[in-house]
C-alpha cells in the first residue's frame, strides 16, 4: 500500500505526459499549436545554453526580488507598528482593508508615466502588491503576542526595545513568513504580467514574443522556466522559515 | 472617544485628498489628475453607455471564471480531503503548480481556445481553482476527529457524516478562500484584458494609455476599484450570513 501510494502521483504525471505526446503525434492538431515534448525540451535546452536567455531570467528575478525585498522591509516595519500601536492601527487599518480587494494592477499605466516604462514601474507595482499580505499578516501576528510573555518580560525589568527584540519579533516571525509565502508568488505574477503588458525584456515578454511568432514550443519552454522559478522561490521561503523558526514546524505544508 | 477613533481614518483620508488637490492647483504633471477632476470625469462617464458596456464585458468574463474555478476547487478539494487515493493522485500536481503564476498560460490558452472570451474565462477559472482547492482540502483535514467518532458512534452513515460533520467544519475555510479567489479573478481579468481584448475595463485603460486619455485611465481605475471593493463586501456579507454560527475571523 505504501509503495502504491508513492507511485500513484508518478503514474498520474506519467499518464498525462504520454497522453500529451500521443495527442501531439496523432496529427489531429497542427504541431504549431500542440508541439511534441521533444520540441519543448529542445527549446528548454536552448534556454540554458544561450546567455541571452539566462539574462532574461536574471532581469525578471531582479524585478521580482527587488520589489519583494522593498515590500518586506516596509511591510514588517509597518505591520509591527500597526500591531503594537492602537493609534497607528486605527489610522492605517481601514486603508489596507479597504483597498485590499482592489486590483492594484490597474495602477500600472499610471506607474509607467510616473516611473518610466523600464524596471522601476514594475518594481514599484511588485512592491505595492506584496506590501498587503506582508503588512496584514505581520500586524495580525504582532497583535496576538502572548500577553503572559509580555507581562513576564516587563516583570523582569526588560526595556521596551528588549521586549520588541526578544519577545515581539520572535513571536511575529511565523506570521511574517506566512505573509512571505503569499507575497512571493504574487511577486512572480506581477512581474510576469507587467512584462507581458509593457516590456522589451524579461520572461513575460519572452512568452508574448513567442506567441506573436506562433512558437508554441518556445512558449511552453518559457512557461516551464517560470513555473520552476516560482516553485524554487516558494521552496526557498519554506527552507528559510524552517531554519529561522526551528521551534515551530510548519505542519500545514504539504510536499 | 469611539466616535473620534472611527473618524480618524476619515480625517486622514480627507487630509490626503486636500494636500493632493492643493498640489494639483500648484501644478502637477499632466498624468496626475486632481481628486476633483477625477470625480468629474467619473461622473461624466457614468452617464455614457460605453462605461456600462465595458463593465458588463469584464464581469461576463470574471464572474463565470470565478464560479467555475471556485466550484471545481471546492468539489475536488473536498474529495481530496475525504478520499485518500484521490488526494495521493491529485495533491502533488496541485501543490507543485500552486506557486506558479497562472497568467503565463494565457497565451497558450489563446492559441488553444481562441483569442475570444473562452480563453479568458478558462484562465480566470484556473487561477481561482487553487486557493479554493487548498482551503477546502485543509478544511476537511481540520475536522475534529472526536466529532467524526461521536457521529459514527451514533450510527451515522458516511454520507451523513460528510454532510453534517465534514462539510460544516470545512465551510468557513472555503468561504475565506472565496474572498481570495474573487480578488484574484478581478486581477486576472484585468491583466488578460490589458494583454488582449476588444472590450472591458482592462482594454479601456490600455487604449486610454496609448492615446494619452488620462481622464479615461482614471475612470477605468476608479471603476475597477469600486467593483473590487463591492465584490469583496458581498463575499464577506455572504460569509457572515451563511456561517452565522461561526465567530467572525480576524482580518
Amino acid at each position: 500500500m505504501r509503495f502504491f501510494d508513492r507511485i500513484l502521483p508518478l503514474v498520474f504525471v506519467g499518464t498525462a505526459l504520454v497522453i500529451w505526446e500521443a495527442a501531439a503525434r496523432s496529427g489531429l492538431w497542427s504541431p504549431l499549436l500542440f508541439p511534441s515534448l521533444e520540441k519543448i525540451f529542445r527549446e528548454l535546452g536552448l534556454f540554458f545554453t544561450k546567455t541571452e536567455m539566462l539574462l532574461e531570467i536574471q532581469v525578471s528575478l531582479e524585478r521580482a526580488l527587488g520589489g519583494f525585498a522593498l515590500a518586506a522591509a516596509v511591510g514588517i516595519l509597518l505591520g509591527i507598528v500597526m500591531g503594537r500601536s492602537r493609534f497607528v492601527a486605527a489610522l492605517l487599518d481601514p486603508l489596507f482593508s479597504g483597498t485590499y480587494a482592489v486590483p492594484k494592477l490597474a495602477l500600472f499605466p499610471i506607474f509607467i508615466f510616473v516611473f518610466g516604462i523600464g524596471s522601476l514601474s514594475k518594481v514599484a507595482l511588485v512592491f505595492l502588491e506584496c506590501l498587503y499580505p506582508i503588512v496584514i499578516m505581520t500586524c495580525a501576528g504582532a497583535r496576538e503576542v502572548n500577553r503572559a510573555l509580555l507581562w513576564s518580560a516587563q516583570n523582569m525589568g526588560a526595556s521596551r526595545t528588549a521586549i520588541l527584540r526578544r519577545v515581539v519579533i520572535p513571536a511575529t516571525t511565523p506570521f511574517i513568513f506566512a505573509g512571505f509565502r503569499v507575497a512571493v508568488p504574487v511577486a512572480m505574477i506581477v512581474v510576469v504580467i507587467t512584462e507581458m503588458v509593457a516590456s522589451a525584456d524579461g520572461l513575460g515578454y519572452q512568452v508574448i514574443y513567442a506567441m506573436s511568432s506562433l512558437r508554441t514550443d518556445r512558449m511552453l519552454a518559457v512557461v516551464i522556466v517560470i513555473a520552476a522559478l516560482g516553485y524554487a522561490l516558494d521552496k526557498a521561503v519554506v527552507l528559510l522559515r524552517d531554519r529561522l523558526i526551528y521551534w515551530e514546524k510548519l505542519d500545514t505544508y504539504y510536499v | 472617544m469611539a466616535a473620534a477613533k472611527a473618524s480618524l481614518p476619515l480625517l486622514a483620508l480627507l487630509a490626503v485628498l486636500a494636500v493632493w488637490q492643493l498640489a494639483a492647483l500648484r501644478g502637477l504633471p499632466e498624468y496626475v489628475l486632481s481628486p476633483v477632476q477625477i470625480t468629474r470625469h467619473f461622473l461624466q462617464a457614468l452617464g455614457t453607455a460605453e462605461l456600462y458596456e465595458n463593465i458588463w464585458a469584464s464581469l461576463a468574463r470574471s464572474l463565470p471564471g470565478f464560479a467555475i474555478g471556485s466550484f471545481l476547487g471546492a468539489a475536488l478539494g473536498l474529495a481530496a480531503g475525504t478520499a485518500r487515493w484521490f488526494e495521493r493522485m491529485l495533491s502533488p500536481a496541485v501543490f507543485l503548480t500552486y506557486p506558479v503564476p497562472k497568467i503565463v498560460m494565457l497565451p497558450i490558452f489563446m492559441i488553444w481556445f481562441g483569442i475570444g472570451d473562452l480563453s479568458k474565462v478558462l484562465i480566470i477559472a484556473l487561477a481561482c481553482f487553487y486557493p479554493v482547492f487548498i482551503n477546502a482540502y485543509y478544511g476537511v483535514r481540520q475536522t475534529r476527529t472526536i466529532l467524526v467518532w461521536s457521529a459514527l458512534n451514533m450510527g451515522a452513515t458516511p454520507a451523513q457524516i460528510f454532510r453534517r460533520v465534514v462539510l460544516p467544519s470545512a465551510a468557513p475555510m472555503i468561504m475565506a478562500s472565496l474572498r481570495v479567489s474573487l480578488a484574484l479573478s478581478f486581477i486576472v481579468m484585468f491583466a488578460a484584458e490589458m494583454i488582449n481584448a476588444r472590450s472591458g475595463l482592462g482594454q479601456l485603460i490600455r487604449i486610454a494609455e496609448n492615446s494619452l486619455r488620462f481622464d479615461l485611465m482614471y475612470v477605468s481605475l476608479v471603476t475597477i476599484a469600486i467593483l473590487g471593493y463591492a465584490g469583496d463586501r458581498l463575499v464577506r456579507l455572504a460569509h457572515s450570513r451563511l456561517l452565522a454560527w461561526q465567530q467572525p475571523a480576524v482580518a
